[in-house]
């Protein structure tokens, strides 16, 4: 617990807490401005009175989910550079390599920092698309189902971006010059960008689909799916799972190996 | 009873011996003078202590501790100050402490007690980034002698400051075994100035430990090996300078 | 000093930053799926275009839409962080050097930066469009002038975008602030290319010229072609104001 309210000391005036939120008012715009001026498009697909209708989540989130999970990333893998970057700019990482302080703690405090501030991300998103299942569709917010419903959409996207985030504090931890670790993040990025639609979407499981920064793009869109069906959402957590595992020894390993090389 | 004791410390990077073979003594309450000409190797000894940097050979122990078995109990006790100073330039002087202090699990009064030591309290609330040289330097120090560590190991720590600044930083080093009780590796690059401050010294050059002792042993070892005693500049300036020729180096 | 010395010591200065190489992985990661994808290109009788050319544009495509303008916000921040990591800006100000040279030096690095990253992509182009070639047994390499004027068109139409980003890096000091907006505006290109006012937004400039010459080899497809006025007008000014504001601004933190 002191690891992450010192982390948090440490990132004074730097801008992380407006930047990130932000980014959720501007994600959250997404679905606002998307049903602002194209609404009808999307009602058309809310049928309540037959059997097949899609919920207003699912039609709200299949519409946005793409463009707001890549300003997530952005701005994940963003504060991932500038966490390590303020221990680096003045030399602050040295020093606390010479305090009595367990070598993980750091990388500990800050991964709880950026979990937070992701999971107040996708607050203000999910605020944003219960705030537009309220206004367009008729009755969607009604009860606490629909927002239990919201709470677990967004839940599971928590836990998809788990290994993103993991990965990208790893990356930055391991590089001096913040570009580099921007830009490997970027070509992450872009690389879970290029993996074709079809792999993203089916109920397939194939390798590359699991990509740290390739699984928060997806959004199990039927619930029913998350929670029964096994070749749905669940293999998501079970690979964000094993990679929070696997992330977390590599940076165990580096952390031994960067001082054995010293 | 040695409180820092190294065994034939060597580090060498590619093809280059930064340190070679080296066995420091230094006797617990004192204030050790590391001297030695700029690129001689004394910054990179500092880092072994403090585990920065890792010995390609030998042995180090602080208080009986190993390294790196006892790497976590040495940085407890050793309080550091390495070349630049290290800090985050978007906190102010006294957060840049308070976070050191938590780590260190001291009282909140900890750091209104060494801001006052080293002079920063007027400065306090300013961004570290923004401050003069000599202040990051105190800053340096106050990071290091906070909670009253048994050990401290400073690199330099008069670079920067004005001479009143050296004068006080001295006198500081200087009263701090018996005011703490502890044990103080200073290193310079000026006899002059460690001869002020340290009970006993060690001369590195090239890596290579010329002379280990107290002052009075220095000067009766250069006169016993034929060099000027009258200014221990000179004597050692002549020192490294027969210590260069022997090596074939020319600086 | 004269200006392309100045560009030549700007340039000096990135000397083994590491950039080059995470240029080169973009393009590998970028080529590699479309070769191993290469029978895709035979299906799109749909929108009517040839293999070849789609081989082509879709790699295009996927670079300008979030690839080339990420990296260039990877360039500002480059070059911006060399400068102020251990204060060489300020010995550049105690120099005898006009900041505004300065400032539009760095900009002309920048505009290398793009010019390489674009080069190599070509270069990774033919290579892939030659193992393309012998997998399928059909000539997917395009003639050379072609290439040529679709890469020096992307060029012409980033340099807007450039500008606003390196507006960004100088005029925003907190490093997260000027990042995040530089990659978040990359963002809503996709969606600004399909307005009336796609002119007004620099990031989308690449991402447009690019869909619009799909339009133009797909027979089938009908995107929005390049209208020359008020594109031009607007896009020179832009570039004129960022760079104003840039040069405005460059240095002045330091000097206070």
């Amino acid at each position: 617990m002191r690891g992450i309210v010192l982390e948090w000391k440490k990132e004074k005036r730097t801008g992380i807490l407006p930047a990130f939120l932000g980014g959720g008012i501007l994600a959250g715009a997404v679905p606002l401005a998307n049903m602002a001026f194209r609404s009808e498009m999307y009602l058309k697909q809310y049928t309540p009175w037959m059997q097949v209708s899609r919920t207003p989540f699912a039609i709200l989130l299949d519409a946005n989910w793409q463009m707001m999970a890549m300003l997530n990333m952005l701005l994940v893998v963003t504060g991932a550079c500038l966490l390590y970057h303020t221990e680096y700019a003045d030399n602050g990482l040295q020093k606390m390599r010479t305090l009595p302080l367990w070598e993980g703690t750091c990388f500990l405090g800050k991964t709880v920092l950026l979990f937070f501030l992701s999971l107040l991300l996708l607050a203000i998103e999910a605020g944003a698309i219960a705030f537009c299942a309220g206004h367009w569709f008729e009755g969607a917010m009604e009860g606490i189902s629909a927002w239990l419903e919201l709470g677990l959409y967004f839940g599971y996207a928590f836990l998809r971006m788990v290994p993103c985030i993991l990965l990208s504090l790893l990356v930055a931890e391991a590089c001096r010059n913040m570009w580099i670790s921007l830009g490997i993040g970027v070509l992450c990025l872009f690389t879970a960008t290029l993996l074709p639609a079809q792999v993203m979407s089916s109920g397939k499981i194939q390798f590359l689909a699991f990509f740290p920064f390739a699984m928060p793009f997806r959004m199990t869109t039927d619930m029913e799916g998350i929670l029964e069906n096994v070749a749905g959402g669940m293999w998501d957590l079970y690979a964000a799972a094993i990679w929070a595992a696997v992330l977390v020894l590599a940076g165990w390993l580096y952390r031994k190996g960067r001082r054995a090389w010293a | 009873m040695y409180m820092m004791e190294t065994c034939n410390l060597t580090k060498t990077y590619e093809g280059f011996t930064a340190v070679s073979n080296v066995s420091l003594h230094i006797p617990q309450g004192a204030v050790y003078g590391f001297l030695g000409p700029n690129g001689a190797g004394k910054s990179t000894t500092m880092k072994m202590f403090l585990g920065l940097t890792r010995p390609t050979s030998g042995s180090f122990t602080i208080d009986g501790r190993q390294y790196p078995r006892d790497r976590m109990e040495i940085l407890r006790k050793v309080g550091s100050f390495i070349e630049a100073p290290a800090f985050y330039g978007n906190l102010s002087g006294e957060e840049n402490l308070d976070v050191i202090r938590q780590i260190l699990g001291l009282p909140k009064s900890a750091v209104t007690e060494v801001l006052e030591l080293v002079g920063l309290t007027p400065f306090r609330k300013r961004l570290a980034r923004k401050y003069s040289l000599g202040m990051k330097q105190r800053l340096g120090l106050a990071g290091a002698l906070i909670g009253h560590p048994p050990v401290l190991i400073l690199d330099e720590p008069t670079n920067g400051l004005d001479p009143v600044g050296i004068h006080e930083i001295r006198n500081l080093i200087r009263s701090l075994p018996q005011r703490y009780d502890c044990t103080v590796l200073v290193s310079s690059h000026l006899l002059s100035e460690v001869e002020l401050m340290a009970d006993n010294i060690g001369i590195l050059n090239h890596g290579h430990l010329l002379f280990e002792g107290t002052l009075e042993d220095l000067k009766s070892s250069a006169a016993s090996q034929g060099y000027p005693t009258d200014n221990l500049e000179d004597t050692f300036l002549a020192m490294v300078d027969a210590d260069n020729r022997q090596r074939g180096v020319t600086r | 000093m004269n200006f392309l010395t100045l560009v030549g010591m700007e340039l000096r200065k990135t000397r083994r930053c590491g950039i080059g190489y995470i240029l080169l992985a973009a393009t590998v990661i970028l080529w590699v799926p479309s070769i191993l994808h290469i029978d895709l290109n035979f299906g799109m009788e749909a929108e009517g275009i040839s293999p070849e050319h789609n081989f082509f544009i879709q790699g295009f495509l996927a670079m300008t839409w979030f690839l080339f303008p990420a990296s260039m916000v990877a360039g500002c921040v480059l070059l911006g962080q060399t400068e102020r990591t251990n204060r060489g800006i300020l010995r550049m100000l105690t120099l005898p050097v006009d900041t505004v040279r300065l400032c539009l030096a760095k900009f002309a690095v920048l505009l290398v930066l793009a010019a390489v990253q674009i080069l190599m992509m070509t270069g990774m182009y033919y290579i892939s469009a030659l193992i393309g070639s012998e997998i399928r047994d059909y000539n997917f390499v395009l003639p050379f002038w072609f290439v040529a004027g679709q890469t020096g068109g992307l060029f012409l139409s980033s340099i807007p975008m450039i500008a606003f980003f390196w507006m960004l890096s100088v005029w925003i000091r907190t490093p997260i602030f000027s990042i995040g907006l530089g990659l978040a505006s990359i963002v809503p290109s996709v969606l600004v290319i399909n307005t009336k006012l796609w002119f007004a937004y620099p990031m989308a400039y690449p991402l447009f010229v690019v869909t619009a010459q799909y339009g133009r080899l797909a027979a089938n497809l009908d995107t929005a072609q390049v209208e020359w006025v008020p594109w031009i007008p607007v896009a020179v000014a832009v570039t004129a104001a960022c760079l104003g504001i840039a040069c405005y601004r460059f240095g002045r933190e330091e000097r206070i």
